[in-house]
């Protein structure tokens, strides 16, 4: 997948409103693969609804979304299920673990289904990212900055053409925000992917080409 | 699998399951043992194969008197008409018989030797239970398909052999060997061989194929005289109804009581084993509910995990699998346990069988198994259905 479209999208909650000021609502966006984009965005301006669209998780909103041309309402569950596994990788800001397994279970379980990244380096992203001795604690019991980071790794766990992190650092310090920077790019970097990431104040240090505000 | 089955198997309540394994072994054991003991009996039922279930066989009653006064112990067409009219009767066919002088005669050399005058007796072939082949005269041939009254052998293996010390026969033997059998009459004879193709416990007569008698007859019959038929054999469609009984009551007929009664039990025992089935049925179904009931209480409790799981790229078949995988698993281990259950009940029941019939031939399992198959896979069809079917209501409930 090369390029995603955005035209005329609108979430359906918005409909009412009419002074919707976005460079992204009811505009025309281009997100092309290789790219690095920054959404920012004030809270309530519908930056989950946006990822939650691309991930064809929610329907509700209006204009079309198009990847490579096409329009992705009307894609099915397998495109779907292949889209997730094979062309977007999405940091979901409520980051979606699963508390009852560990740290290591929980970047395996989706390791296992794509078969993607060797164990050698998933080892050096825990010890990147310094989270190690956490490997094998429950994510349950993690702070949120520590989950933060096991779900950066589970989401580089897969090929993607598009990385999509969705407020990835709002509970990380300034030295594990850039660490996450320097390993999301190289990852991208490495797959040829665009990065899109999200935020409502602090924002990783990158070099992005386009800033939009939400 | 392995993680997925980590988090899936989360919230399982070990004790909807157990209730819902014990509830649906009872009644898939149940189904099974019905299935079962119905073909079993039909074993026991059926020891006369060659006379098919619910016939009787109808003759006028001979008073002491009607000797003397020549009143009718056949029946005219009149009577065969009225009878076939009545709701209860399915077909009807009368017994005709010869009209010349049969002499039989049995010979094994150095053991039984002995000669009998008898008679012929035949009815329609499609009363008669042998297959085609076996049952079949072909004119200008001089083989006999014969069916002999049980009781003749009987007579003689526990009278007339046991008295003599002559070794007993089986049904197996005798079949084996030759009738020589002489006819006589309109001034001409034939002779021929009788091929004994079994041994009635039905019927009291010797019967031929009607093919053979109509020719025989033809042939042999002393004079024209238009026989009338002094039984008739009848199938009815429901041996307890009542108007039979009034009607054979009405009209001085008589049945073999036995018979009817057997039919009765037959009847009676096949409604028996149908409520029961029935009952087994609906423990079945109530049961399969209680797990589809448990199994969605429990894709609702991991609904979250589900949805996390379709959301980073598991397939809804794949989340699927693990559900449907204990589901089908446990109807397979009830399926196995339930047939179990009916081998165990059934040698016991069997062995009270056999204290009546020691000779007595059972079916296998083999049409149960199949029965206790088809169900695991219809379940299971359904089962798979509808756990995937739930899956997909997770993702799609953000539509």
């Amino acid at each position: 997948m090369n390029k995603i479209q955005l035209i005329d999208t609108l979430p359906n909650v918005f409909l009412s409103r009419s002074d919707i000021m976005s460079d992204i609502w009811q505009q025309k966006v281009t997100f092309e693969k290789g790219g690095l984009y920054l959404v920012e965005a004030n809270s309530g301006t519908g930056k989950s609804s946006l990822c939650s669209y691309i991930f064809g998780y929610r329907h509700d909103y209006q204009g079309q979304i198009l990847f490579d041309g096409e329009d992705i309402s009307q894609y099915a569950v397998g495109k779907w299920t292949e889209i997730r596994k094979r062309h977007i990788a999405l940091l979901w800001q409520e980051l979606r673990l699963f508390p009852e397994l560990t740290a290591w279970e929980n970047v395996q379980i989706k390791n296992k289904l794509t078969g993607f990244q060797k164990k050698k380096q998933i080892e050096e992203w825990f010890e990147m990212l310094g989270i190690t001795d956490k490997q094998d604690a429950k994510v349950g019991r993690m702070s949120f900055g520590q989950q933060q980071r096991v779900a950066l790794i589970r989401a580089l766990c897969q090929p993607f053409d598009f990385l999509f992190v969705d407020e990835p650092i709002s509970h990380l310090d300034d030295t594990n925000s850039e660490i996450m920077g320097r390993i999301m790019t190289a990852e991208a970097k490495r797959q040829g992917a665009g990065i899109i990431a999200t935020s409502i104040g602090k924002h990783m240090e990158l070099p992005y080409e386009q800033v939009f505000k939400l | 699998m392995n993680l997925v089955w980590k988090l899936l198997r989360q919230h399982i309540s070990i004790p909807q399951f157990v209730g819902f394994f014990f509830a649906n072994l009872v009644g898939v054991a149940i189904i099974l043992l019905g299935v079962q003991f119905y073909n079993d009996y039909k074993a026991l039922d059926s020891e006369d194969s060659f006379m098919k279930a619910d016939y009787l066989i109808i003759n006028k009653k001979i008073g002491a008197l009607s000797g003397l006064t020549g009143a009718q112990s056949t029946f005219s067409q009149t009577d065969i008409d009225n009878l076939a009219a009545e709701d209860f009767v399915e077909r009807m066919g009368a017994f005709t018989p010869s009209s010349f002088n049969v002499r039989a005669r049995f010979n094994v050399e150095g053991f039984v030797s002995f000669s009998t005058e008898m008679f012929f007796e035949s009815v329609p072939d499609d009363f008669v239970d042998v297959e085609s082949d076996a049952w079949h005269y072909r004119e200008g041939s001089s083989d006999i398909p014969i069916i002999l009254p049980k009781n003749y052998l009987d007579l003689y293996n526990f009278g007339y052999a046991q008295g003599k010390g002559l070794p007993k026969l089986s049904e197996g033997i005798l079949g084996a060997m030759k009738l020589q059998i002489q006819i006589e009459g309109n001034g001409g004879h034939g002779d021929f061989d009788g091929r004994i193709v079994g041994f009635s416990s039905r019927l009291n007569t010797i019967l031929v194929p009607e093919q053979f008698m109509q020719w025989a007859n033809q042939q042999y019959a002393n004079g024209d005289e238009a026989k009338e038929p002094t039984r008739l054999i009848v199938e009815v469609n429901n041996p307890t109804d009542e108007r039979i009984t009034s009607y054979l009551q009405a009209h001085d007929y008589e049945t073999d009581e036995d018979k009817l009664d057997a039919s009765k039990t037959t009847y009676i025992l096949r409604i028996i084993v149908s409520i029961v089935m029935a009952v087994g049925i609906v423990i079945s179904i109530l049961s399969i509910y209680i797990l589809m009931l448990s199994v969605f209480l429990l894709v609702q409790k991991n609904s979250t995990k589900l949805e996390n799981l379709l959301l980073i790229g598991y397939s809804p078949t794949k989340v699927s699998f693990p559900y449907q995988a204990l589901t089908v698993g446990l109807n397979a281990l009830v399926l196995l346990l339930a047939v179990a259950v009916m081998l165990v009940v059934r040698s016991i029941y069997l062995e009270m069988f056999q204290n009546f019939f020691p000779d007595l031939e059972v079916p296998g399992i083999l049409p149960t198994l199949c029965v206790g198959v088809l169900l695991l896979v219809m379940v299971s069809i359904f089962n798979i259905i509808a756990v995937y079917g739930k899956v997909m209501s997770i993702w799609k409930r953000k539509d």
